[in-house]
Protein backbone atom coordinates (compact mmCIF):
# COMPACT_ATOMS: atom_id res chain seq x y z
CA UNK A 1 0.00 0.00 0.00
CA UNK A 2 1.66 2.83 -0.95
CA UNK A 3 1.71 6.26 1.11
CA UNK A 4 -0.90 8.73 0.98
CA UNK A 5 0.16 12.21 -0.95
CA UNK A 6 -0.78 15.61 0.57
CA UNK A 7 -4.38 16.73 1.37
CA UNK A 8 -5.33 17.52 -2.40
CA UNK A 9 -3.51 14.57 -4.12
CA UNK A 10 -4.97 12.27 -1.60
CA UNK A 11 -8.64 14.22 -1.81
CA UNK A 12 -7.97 13.14 -5.74
CA UNK A 13 -7.11 9.76 -5.18
CA UNK A 14 -9.97 9.79 -2.84
CA UNK A 15 -12.58 10.94 -5.19
CA UNK A 16 -11.67 9.17 -8.03
CA UNK A 17 -12.04 5.94 -6.14
CA UNK A 18 -15.80 6.87 -5.20
CA UNK A 19 -15.93 8.08 -8.72
CA UNK A 20 -15.65 4.85 -9.62
CA UNK A 21 -17.81 3.24 -7.47
CA UNK A 22 -20.42 5.22 -8.51
CA UNK A 23 -20.24 4.58 -12.25
CA UNK A 24 -20.01 0.92 -11.48
CA UNK A 25 -16.47 0.20 -12.68
CA UNK A 26 -15.61 -1.88 -9.61
CA UNK A 27 -15.34 -5.12 -9.44
CA UNK A 28 -15.97 -7.41 -6.29
CA UNK A 29 -12.32 -8.43 -6.57
CA UNK A 30 -11.52 -5.14 -6.68
CA UNK A 31 -13.58 -3.70 -4.16
CA UNK A 32 -12.25 -4.86 -0.71
CA UNK A 33 -8.79 -3.13 -2.20
CA UNK A 34 -10.37 0.18 -2.83
CA UNK A 35 -12.21 -0.20 0.18
CA UNK A 36 -9.19 -0.71 2.09
CA UNK A 37 -6.91 2.13 0.29
CA UNK A 38 -10.53 4.92 0.69
CA UNK A 39 -10.47 4.22 4.31
CA UNK A 40 -6.55 4.57 4.78
CA UNK A 41 -6.63 7.51 2.94
CA UNK A 42 -9.76 8.86 5.19
CA UNK A 43 -8.37 8.06 8.17
CA UNK A 44 -4.96 9.72 7.17
CA UNK A 45 -6.52 13.07 6.19
CA UNK A 46 -8.64 12.75 9.40
CA UNK A 47 -5.45 12.32 11.53
CA UNK A 48 -3.94 15.07 9.70
CA UNK A 49 -7.29 17.42 9.98
CA UNK A 50 -7.38 16.30 13.62
CA UNK A 51 -3.62 17.83 14.28
CA UNK A 52 -4.12 20.48 12.23
CA UNK A 53 -7.25 21.58 14.73
CA UNK A 54 -4.93 21.34 17.53
CA UNK A 55 -2.58 23.11 16.60
CA UNK A 56 -5.00 26.03 15.36
CA UNK A 57 -6.31 26.06 19.17
CA UNK A 58 -3.20 26.17 20.85
CA UNK A 59 -2.88 29.50 18.13
CA UNK A 60 -6.53 30.84 17.79
CA UNK A 61 -6.04 32.52 21.64
CA UNK A 62 -3.40 34.63 20.46
CA UNK A 63 -5.03 35.73 17.12
CA UNK A 64 -8.33 36.01 19.31
CA UNK A 65 -6.34 38.43 21.63
CA UNK A 66 -4.90 40.26 18.29
CA UNK A 67 -8.70 40.53 17.46
CA UNK A 68 -10.10 41.57 20.85
CA UNK A 69 -7.44 44.51 21.98
CA UNK B 1 14.78 143.29 31.63
CA UNK B 2 18.06 142.70 32.38
CA UNK B 3 19.02 138.97 33.36
CA UNK B 4 21.90 140.13 34.78
CA UNK B 5 20.44 142.43 37.81
CA UNK B 6 18.68 141.63 40.30
CA UNK B 7 14.74 143.67 40.66
CA UNK B 8 14.08 145.45 43.22
CA UNK B 9 12.33 143.37 46.26
CA UNK B 10 12.57 140.25 44.36
CA UNK B 11 13.58 137.38 46.60
CA UNK B 12 16.96 135.50 45.69
CA UNK B 13 15.75 131.81 46.05
CA UNK B 14 18.64 129.14 47.11
CA UNK B 15 18.94 125.83 44.41
CA UNK B 16 17.18 123.64 46.66
CA UNK B 17 14.22 126.25 47.15
CA UNK B 18 13.92 126.64 43.85
CA UNK B 19 13.78 122.99 43.16
CA UNK B 20 10.64 122.99 45.97
CA UNK B 21 9.38 125.87 43.59
CA UNK B 22 9.54 123.90 40.69
CA UNK B 23 8.46 120.59 42.15
CA UNK B 24 5.41 122.32 43.60
CA UNK B 25 4.35 123.75 40.09
CA UNK B 26 5.13 121.01 38.35
CA UNK B 27 2.97 118.46 40.91
CA UNK B 28 0.24 120.72 40.60
CA UNK B 29 -0.12 120.69 36.95
CA UNK B 30 1.58 117.29 36.09
CA UNK B 31 2.38 115.83 39.80
CA UNK B 32 1.22 112.68 41.34
CA UNK B 33 -2.41 114.04 41.18
CA UNK B 34 -3.00 114.92 37.58
CA UNK B 35 -1.30 111.87 35.93
CA UNK B 36 -1.46 112.05 31.54
CA UNK B 37 -1.08 109.69 29.06
CA UNK B 38 2.79 110.12 27.11
CA UNK B 39 3.02 108.69 23.85
CA UNK B 40 6.67 107.88 22.71
CA UNK B 41 9.22 105.72 21.19
CA UNK B 42 11.44 103.33 23.66
CA UNK B 43 15.06 104.65 22.65
CA UNK B 44 16.37 103.04 26.25
CA UNK B 45 15.65 100.65 28.03
CA UNK B 46 16.80 99.09 31.58
CA UNK B 47 15.63 96.99 33.92
CA UNK B 48 17.20 96.41 37.55
CA UNK B 49 14.22 95.75 39.74
CA UNK B 50 12.91 98.81 38.72
CA UNK B 51 12.28 99.49 34.99
CA UNK B 52 14.40 102.67 33.24
CA UNK B 53 12.89 103.51 30.05
CA UNK B 54 13.75 106.47 27.88
CA UNK B 55 11.18 107.73 25.56
CA UNK B 56 10.88 110.17 22.50
CA UNK B 57 9.14 111.20 19.20
CA UNK B 58 7.74 108.44 17.24
CA UNK B 59 10.00 108.13 14.14
CA UNK B 60 12.34 110.87 15.41
CA UNK B 61 16.17 110.46 14.85
CA UNK B 62 18.68 109.12 16.89
CA UNK B 63 20.70 111.83 14.89
CA UNK B 64 19.05 114.80 15.90
CA UNK B 65 20.87 115.75 19.36
CA UNK B 66 17.70 118.47 20.28
CA UNK B 67 15.23 115.84 20.01
CA UNK B 68 13.37 115.71 23.80
CA UNK B 69 13.67 112.17 25.70
CA UNK B 70 11.62 111.70 28.69
CA UNK B 71 13.48 109.58 31.25
CA UNK B 72 10.33 107.56 32.68
CA UNK B 73 10.87 105.10 34.94
CA UNK B 74 8.71 102.34 36.55
CA UNK B 75 8.91 101.50 40.44
CA UNK B 76 9.12 97.82 40.89
CA UNK B 77 5.71 98.28 42.75
CA UNK B 78 3.87 98.95 39.99
CA UNK B 79 6.71 97.12 37.53
CA UNK B 80 6.40 93.74 38.94
CA UNK B 81 1.99 93.86 37.87
CA UNK B 82 2.71 95.29 34.62
CA UNK B 83 5.61 93.39 33.62
CA UNK B 84 3.51 90.24 33.77
CA UNK B 85 0.83 91.87 31.57
CA UNK B 86 2.79 92.86 28.98
CA UNK B 87 4.02 89.03 29.35
CA UNK B 88 1.02 87.41 29.42
CA UNK B 89 0.64 89.47 25.94
CA UNK B 90 3.56 88.25 24.63
CA UNK B 91 4.74 92.23 24.82
CA UNK B 92 8.56 92.56 25.35
CA UNK B 93 9.62 96.49 25.58
CA UNK B 94 12.33 97.03 22.79
CA UNK B 95 13.51 99.67 21.25
CA UNK B 96 11.41 101.08 18.52
CA UNK B 97 8.35 99.86 20.28
CA UNK B 98 6.08 102.44 20.67
CA UNK B 99 3.80 102.61 23.72
CA UNK B 100 1.25 105.18 25.83
CA UNK B 101 2.47 105.29 29.21
CA UNK B 102 0.55 106.57 31.80
CA UNK B 103 2.00 108.48 34.91
CA UNK B 104 3.13 111.26 36.14
CA UNK B 105 6.09 113.96 36.21
CA UNK B 106 8.70 113.89 38.96
CA UNK B 107 11.47 116.46 39.59
CA UNK B 108 15.30 114.39 40.95
CA UNK B 109 17.08 117.57 42.24
CA UNK B 110 20.40 115.72 42.81
CA UNK B 111 20.71 115.20 39.30
CA UNK B 112 18.77 118.07 38.32
CA UNK B 113 16.45 116.14 36.32
CA UNK B 114 12.75 116.16 35.16
CA UNK B 115 11.94 112.13 35.20
CA UNK B 116 8.36 110.75 34.81
CA UNK B 117 6.89 107.97 36.83
CA UNK B 118 4.68 105.17 34.78
CA UNK B 119 2.00 103.70 36.92
CA UNK B 120 0.59 101.68 33.82
CA UNK B 121 1.39 100.97 29.74
CA UNK B 122 -1.12 100.88 27.62
CA UNK B 123 -0.59 97.74 25.42
CA UNK B 124 -3.13 98.31 22.91
CA UNK B 125 -0.58 99.75 20.25
CA UNK B 126 1.65 97.13 21.45
CA UNK B 127 -0.73 94.21 20.50
CA UNK B 128 -1.76 95.64 17.02
CA UNK B 129 2.01 95.71 16.05
CA UNK B 130 2.29 92.38 17.50
CA UNK B 131 -0.34 91.30 15.48
CA UNK B 132 0.88 93.11 12.28
CA UNK B 133 4.06 91.24 12.19
CA UNK B 134 2.68 87.99 12.94
CA UNK B 135 0.36 88.97 9.76
CA UNK B 136 3.64 89.70 7.64
CA UNK B 137 5.39 86.49 8.81
CA UNK B 138 2.96 84.58 7.80
CA UNK B 139 2.30 86.38 4.50
CA UNK B 140 5.95 85.73 3.96
CA UNK B 141 5.96 82.23 5.02
CA UNK B 142 3.10 81.70 2.63
CA UNK B 143 4.56 83.74 -0.67
CA UNK B 144 7.38 81.13 -0.07
CA UNK B 145 4.99 78.46 -0.26
CA UNK B 146 6.59 77.09 2.89
CA UNK B 147 3.03 77.32 4.56
CA UNK B 148 2.34 74.09 2.57
CA UNK B 149 5.88 72.36 2.82
CA UNK B 150 6.05 70.78 5.27
CA UNK B 151 2.67 69.26 4.71
CA UNK B 152 4.19 67.34 1.69
CA UNK B 153 6.35 65.43 3.93
CA UNK B 154 5.06 61.62 3.28
CA UNK B 155 4.01 60.30 6.97
CA UNK B 156 4.74 56.89 8.43
CA UNK B 157 1.29 55.58 8.36
CA UNK B 158 2.90 53.60 11.88
CA UNK B 159 4.52 56.85 13.40
CA UNK B 160 5.54 54.82 16.35
CA UNK B 161 9.48 56.58 16.63
CA UNK B 162 8.65 59.77 17.47
CA UNK B 163 11.04 62.85 17.93
CA UNK B 164 9.69 65.28 20.71
CA UNK B 165 10.87 68.64 21.26
CA UNK B 166 9.66 69.70 24.79
CA UNK B 167 10.48 70.58 28.30
CA UNK B 168 10.29 67.54 30.44
CA UNK B 169 8.07 67.23 33.83
CA UNK B 170 5.84 70.33 31.91
CA UNK B 171 2.22 69.73 31.90
CA UNK B 172 2.02 69.24 28.26
CA UNK B 173 5.15 66.93 27.94
CA UNK B 174 3.40 64.90 30.34
CA UNK B 175 -0.37 65.00 29.09
CA UNK B 176 1.20 64.37 25.78
CA UNK B 177 3.67 60.87 26.72
CA UNK B 178 0.90 60.11 29.22
CA UNK B 179 -1.12 59.74 26.15
CA UNK B 180 1.35 57.40 24.02
CA UNK B 181 2.80 55.60 27.14
CA UNK B 182 -1.13 54.58 28.05
CA UNK B 183 -2.09 53.65 24.37
CA UNK B 184 -0.13 50.21 24.66
CA UNK B 185 1.66 50.81 21.30
CA UNK B 186 5.26 50.57 20.98
CA UNK B 187 5.91 53.99 20.76
CA UNK B 188 9.80 54.95 21.24
CA UNK B 189 9.78 58.95 22.01
CA UNK B 190 13.46 60.67 21.63
CA UNK B 191 13.48 63.57 23.52
CA UNK B 192 15.37 66.99 22.28
CA UNK B 193 15.00 69.05 25.49
CA UNK B 194 13.94 72.52 24.82
CA UNK B 195 12.56 75.19 27.01
CA UNK B 196 9.22 76.56 25.78
CA UNK B 197 9.24 79.87 26.11
CA UNK B 198 11.33 83.03 26.82
CA UNK B 199 14.03 84.63 24.68
CA UNK B 200 16.03 81.74 24.54
CA UNK B 201 13.32 79.05 23.42
CA UNK B 202 13.72 79.50 19.52
CA UNK B 203 16.99 78.71 18.72
CA UNK B 204 16.44 75.57 21.02
CA UNK B 205 13.31 74.95 19.09
CA UNK B 206 15.12 75.51 15.86
CA UNK B 207 18.31 73.15 17.03
CA UNK B 208 15.93 70.54 18.41
CA UNK B 209 13.96 70.02 15.29
CA UNK B 210 17.14 69.86 13.30
CA UNK B 211 18.86 67.31 15.18
CA UNK B 212 15.29 64.96 15.28
CA UNK B 213 15.44 65.85 11.21
CA UNK B 214 18.60 64.20 10.94
CA UNK B 215 17.89 61.32 13.52
CA UNK B 216 15.32 59.55 11.08
CA UNK B 217 12.30 59.51 13.08
CA UNK B 218 8.92 58.57 11.88
CA UNK B 219 7.22 62.34 12.99
CA UNK B 220 8.84 65.14 15.13
CA UNK B 221 6.10 66.79 17.92
CA UNK B 222 6.75 70.15 19.15
CA UNK B 223 4.98 70.05 22.49
CA UNK B 224 3.87 72.70 25.03
CA UNK B 225 1.20 72.99 27.29
CA UNK B 226 -1.00 76.04 27.87
CA UNK B 227 0.51 79.71 28.96
CA UNK B 228 -0.22 83.09 27.85
CA UNK B 229 0.53 84.62 25.10
CA UNK B 230 3.73 86.09 25.89
CA UNK B 231 4.77 81.98 27.06
CA UNK B 232 3.93 80.65 23.82
CA UNK B 233 5.05 83.33 21.27
CA UNK B 234 8.34 81.60 21.23
CA UNK B 235 6.05 79.47 18.41
CA UNK B 236 5.34 82.74 16.26
CA UNK B 237 9.15 83.48 16.35
CA UNK B 238 10.36 83.18 12.17
CA UNK B 239 13.00 80.54 12.85
CA UNK B 240 11.33 78.04 14.36
CA UNK B 241 8.41 78.42 11.25
CA UNK B 242 11.67 77.85 8.71
CA UNK B 243 12.98 74.92 10.67
CA UNK B 244 9.26 73.66 10.79
CA UNK B 245 9.37 74.17 6.86
CA UNK B 246 12.62 73.33 6.12
CA UNK B 247 12.36 69.55 8.15
CA UNK B 248 11.96 66.84 5.38
CA UNK B 249 9.90 64.93 8.73
CA UNK B 250 6.76 65.30 9.23
CA UNK B 251 6.31 67.63 12.16
CA UNK B 252 3.02 67.57 14.49
CA UNK B 253 2.61 70.82 16.79
CA UNK B 254 0.23 70.38 20.05
CA UNK B 255 0.92 73.30 21.37
CA UNK B 256 -1.32 75.51 24.28
CA UNK B 257 -4.92 75.42 24.97
CA UNK B 258 -7.80 75.34 22.35
CA UNK B 259 -8.01 78.48 20.60
CA UNK B 260 -4.34 79.15 20.69
CA UNK B 261 -3.14 79.11 17.46
CA UNK B 262 1.03 80.01 16.49
CA UNK B 263 2.58 80.31 13.30
CA UNK B 264 4.56 76.97 14.20
CA UNK B 265 0.84 75.42 13.58
CA UNK B 266 0.48 77.23 10.38
CA UNK B 267 3.45 75.77 8.93
CA UNK B 268 3.49 72.51 10.99
CA UNK B 269 2.67 69.03 9.06
CA UNK B 270 -0.41 68.73 11.29
CA UNK B 271 -1.67 70.66 14.41
CA UNK B 272 -3.52 69.50 17.62
CA UNK B 273 -5.18 71.90 19.28
CA UNK B 274 -3.31 70.52 22.75
CA UNK B 275 -0.48 68.08 23.48
CA UNK B 276 -3.18 65.62 24.99
CA UNK B 277 -5.24 65.62 21.33
CA UNK B 278 -2.00 65.38 20.04
CA UNK B 279 -1.05 62.34 21.64
CA UNK B 280 -4.48 60.80 20.98
CA UNK B 281 -4.07 61.52 17.33
CA UNK B 282 -0.52 59.53 17.25
CA UNK B 283 -2.57 56.85 19.13
CA UNK B 284 -4.87 56.87 16.63
CA UNK B 285 -2.90 56.92 13.84
CA UNK B 286 -1.80 53.52 15.02
CA UNK B 287 -4.72 52.40 15.87
CA UNK B 288 -6.21 52.84 12.45
CA UNK B 289 -3.39 51.11 10.66
CA UNK B 290 -3.24 48.30 13.55
CA UNK B 291 -7.35 48.09 12.55
CA UNK B 292 -6.61 47.67 9.05
CA UNK B 293 -3.35 45.87 8.77
CA UNK B 294 -3.34 43.54 11.82
CA UNK B 295 -6.63 43.15 13.60
CA UNK B 296 -8.76 42.87 10.53
CA UNK B 297 -6.77 40.36 8.64
CA UNK B 298 -6.35 38.18 11.73
CA UNK B 299 -9.53 38.61 12.01
CA UNK B 300 -10.29 37.76 7.98
CA UNK B 301 -7.54 34.52 9.36
CA UNK B 302 -9.79 33.13 11.77
CA UNK B 303 -12.98 32.57 10.47
CA UNK B 304 -10.94 31.29 6.87
CA UNK B 305 -8.81 29.22 9.09
CA UNK B 306 -12.66 28.17 10.66
CA UNK B 307 -14.50 27.90 7.45
CA UNK B 308 -11.12 25.78 5.91
CA UNK B 309 -11.50 23.01 9.00
CA UNK B 310 -15.10 22.23 8.63
CA UNK B 311 -14.77 22.17 5.12
CA UNK B 312 -12.23 19.59 5.22
CA UNK B 313 -14.28 17.97 7.97
CA UNK B 314 -17.16 18.01 6.29
CA UNK B 315 -15.35 16.57 3.09
CA UNK B 316 -13.54 14.01 4.71
CA UNK B 317 -17.04 12.79 6.98
CA UNK B 318 -18.98 13.16 3.41
CA UNK B 319 -16.43 10.50 1.65
CA UNK B 320 -16.67 8.53 4.67
CA UNK B 321 -20.31 8.48 4.45
CA UNK B 322 -20.56 8.09 0.65
CA UNK B 323 -17.71 4.87 0.50
CA UNK B 324 -19.45 3.54 3.25
CA UNK B 325 -22.79 3.42 1.19
CA UNK B 326 -21.21 2.65 -2.46
CA UNK B 327 -19.90 -0.29 -1.24
CA UNK B 328 -23.10 -1.38 0.02
CA UNK B 329 -24.56 -0.48 -2.30
CA UNK B 330 -22.02 -2.22 -4.97
CA UNK B 331 -22.19 -5.94 -2.56
CA UNK B 332 -25.84 -5.51 -2.65
CA UNK B 333 -25.37 -5.06 -5.93
CA UNK B 334 -23.25 -8.34 -6.59
CA UNK B 335 -25.72 -10.35 -4.34
CA UNK B 336 -28.97 -9.49 -6.13
CA UNK B 337 -26.85 -10.53 -9.25
CA UNK B 338 -25.97 -13.66 -7.65
CA UNK B 339 -29.11 -14.55 -6.48
CA UNK B 340 -30.55 -13.73 -10.18
CA UNK B 341 -28.21 -15.73 -11.69
CA UNK B 342 -29.19 -18.27 -9.44
CA UNK B 343 -32.70 -18.01 -10.41
CA UNK B 344 -32.14 -18.64 -13.52
CA UNK B 345 -29.75 -21.50 -13.77
CA UNK B 346 -32.27 -23.31 -11.34
CA UNK B 347 -35.05 -22.27 -13.59
CA UNK B 348 -32.75 -23.23 -17.01
CA UNK B 349 -31.60 -26.60 -14.52
CA UNK B 350 -35.00 -27.38 -14.13
CA UNK B 351 -35.69 -26.89 -17.84
CA UNK B 352 -32.75 -29.31 -18.93
CA UNK B 353 -33.85 -31.71 -16.84
CA UNK B 354 -37.25 -31.80 -18.10
CA UNK B 355 -36.21 -31.98 -21.57
CA UNK B 356 -33.83 -34.13 -20.96
CA UNK B 357 -36.32 -36.83 -19.43
CA UNK B 358 -38.65 -36.29 -22.60
CA UNK B 359 -35.42 -36.68 -24.25
CA UNK B 360 -34.69 -39.99 -22.49
CA UNK B 361 -38.94 -40.89 -22.88
CA UNK B 362 -38.73 -41.06 -26.50
CA UNK B 363 -35.61 -42.46 -26.73
CA UNK B 364 -36.64 -45.49 -24.70
CA UNK B 365 -39.84 -45.26 -26.66
CA UNK B 366 -37.42 -45.75 -29.53
CA UNK B 367 -35.61 -48.34 -28.16
CA UNK B 368 -38.19 -50.43 -27.64
CA UNK B 369 -39.38 -49.93 -30.42
CA UNK B 370 -36.06 -51.43 -31.90
CA UNK B 371 -35.40 -54.46 -29.47
CA UNK B 372 -34.61 -57.78 -30.71
CA UNK B 373 -36.30 -59.68 -28.71
CA UNK B 374 -39.69 -58.05 -29.65
CA UNK B 375 -38.63 -58.66 -33.33
CA UNK B 376 -37.83 -62.65 -32.67
CA UNK B 377 -41.45 -62.88 -30.99
CA UNK B 378 -43.02 -61.57 -34.11
CA UNK B 379 -41.40 -64.01 -36.45
CA UNK B 380 -38.22 -62.75 -37.07
CA UNK B 381 -35.07 -64.18 -36.97
CA UNK B 382 -30.87 -63.23 -36.84
CA UNK B 383 -28.58 -65.69 -38.90
CA UNK B 384 -25.31 -65.24 -37.78
CA UNK B 385 -22.25 -67.19 -39.50
CA UNK B 386 -20.06 -68.94 -38.10
CA UNK B 387 -17.82 -66.05 -37.07
CA UNK B 388 -20.54 -64.55 -35.61
CA UNK B 389 -21.34 -62.53 -38.20
CA UNK B 390 -24.73 -61.22 -38.82
CA UNK B 391 -26.17 -62.27 -42.10
CA UNK B 392 -27.32 -59.53 -43.64
CA UNK B 393 -27.29 -60.56 -47.45
CA UNK B 394 -27.05 -63.59 -49.50
CA UNK B 395 -23.76 -62.95 -50.45
CA UNK B 396 -22.73 -63.49 -46.94
CA UNK B 397 -23.13 -66.90 -47.62
CA UNK B 398 -22.31 -70.26 -49.77
CA UNK B 399 -24.56 -73.05 -50.28
CA UNK B 400 -23.30 -75.33 -48.40
CA UNK B 401 -22.23 -72.93 -45.02
CA UNK B 402 -23.08 -73.73 -41.96
CA UNK B 403 -25.45 -70.76 -39.80
CA UNK B 404 -26.65 -70.06 -36.74
CA UNK B 405 -30.19 -69.25 -36.35
CA UNK B 406 -31.83 -67.50 -33.79
CA UNK B 407 -35.49 -67.14 -32.47
CA UNK B 408 -37.64 -65.99 -29.88
CA UNK B 409 -37.20 -68.56 -27.54
CA UNK B 410 -34.07 -70.38 -28.73
CA UNK B 411 -31.69 -71.26 -31.49
CA UNK B 412 -30.93 -73.80 -33.80
CA UNK B 413 -28.27 -74.81 -36.52
CA UNK B 414 -29.26 -74.50 -40.24
CA UNK B 415 -26.98 -75.37 -43.73
CA UNK B 416 -27.32 -73.25 -46.66
CA UNK B 417 -28.15 -75.24 -49.53
CA UNK B 418 -29.77 -73.13 -52.11
CA UNK B 419 -28.87 -68.91 -52.72
CA UNK B 420 -32.10 -67.07 -54.61
CA UNK B 421 -32.29 -63.25 -54.73
CA UNK B 422 -34.69 -61.08 -54.39
CA UNK B 423 -36.04 -59.63 -57.69
CA UNK B 424 -35.56 -55.84 -57.69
Amino acid sequence: MSTVGEWSEAAGELNAIVASFDEGEVSVDDLFAKLERATTIIETLEARLDATKAKVEELAPRLARVVEE
Amino acid sequence: MDSDSKPEGEQILEVGEFYQLLTAQLEAAYGRRFPRWIRGEVAKVYEKTHLYVDLVDAGSSANDSKRPVLNAHCWATQWNALKRRLASEGITLKPGAVVNVFGYVDLYAPQGRIGFTVTDIDVSGLLGDVARRRAELIARLQAEGLLEANKRRPLSPVPLRVGLVASPQTEGYNDFTGQLLHSGYGFEILLVTTTVQGDGAPAQIVSAIEALDAAGVDVICVVRGGGSKGDLACFDDERVARSIAAAQTPVFTGIGHTGDESVADLVAHTRAITPTKLGEELAGMVAQWRERNVRVPAQRLMNATEALLDEATEYVGERRRTMIFAVRDRLRSEQRHLVSVRERLAIQGRFVLESSARMLASSRQLLAAYDPHRRLTQGWSIVTTGDGTVVRSISDVQPGDLVHVRVSDGSFKSSVTEKNGVPS
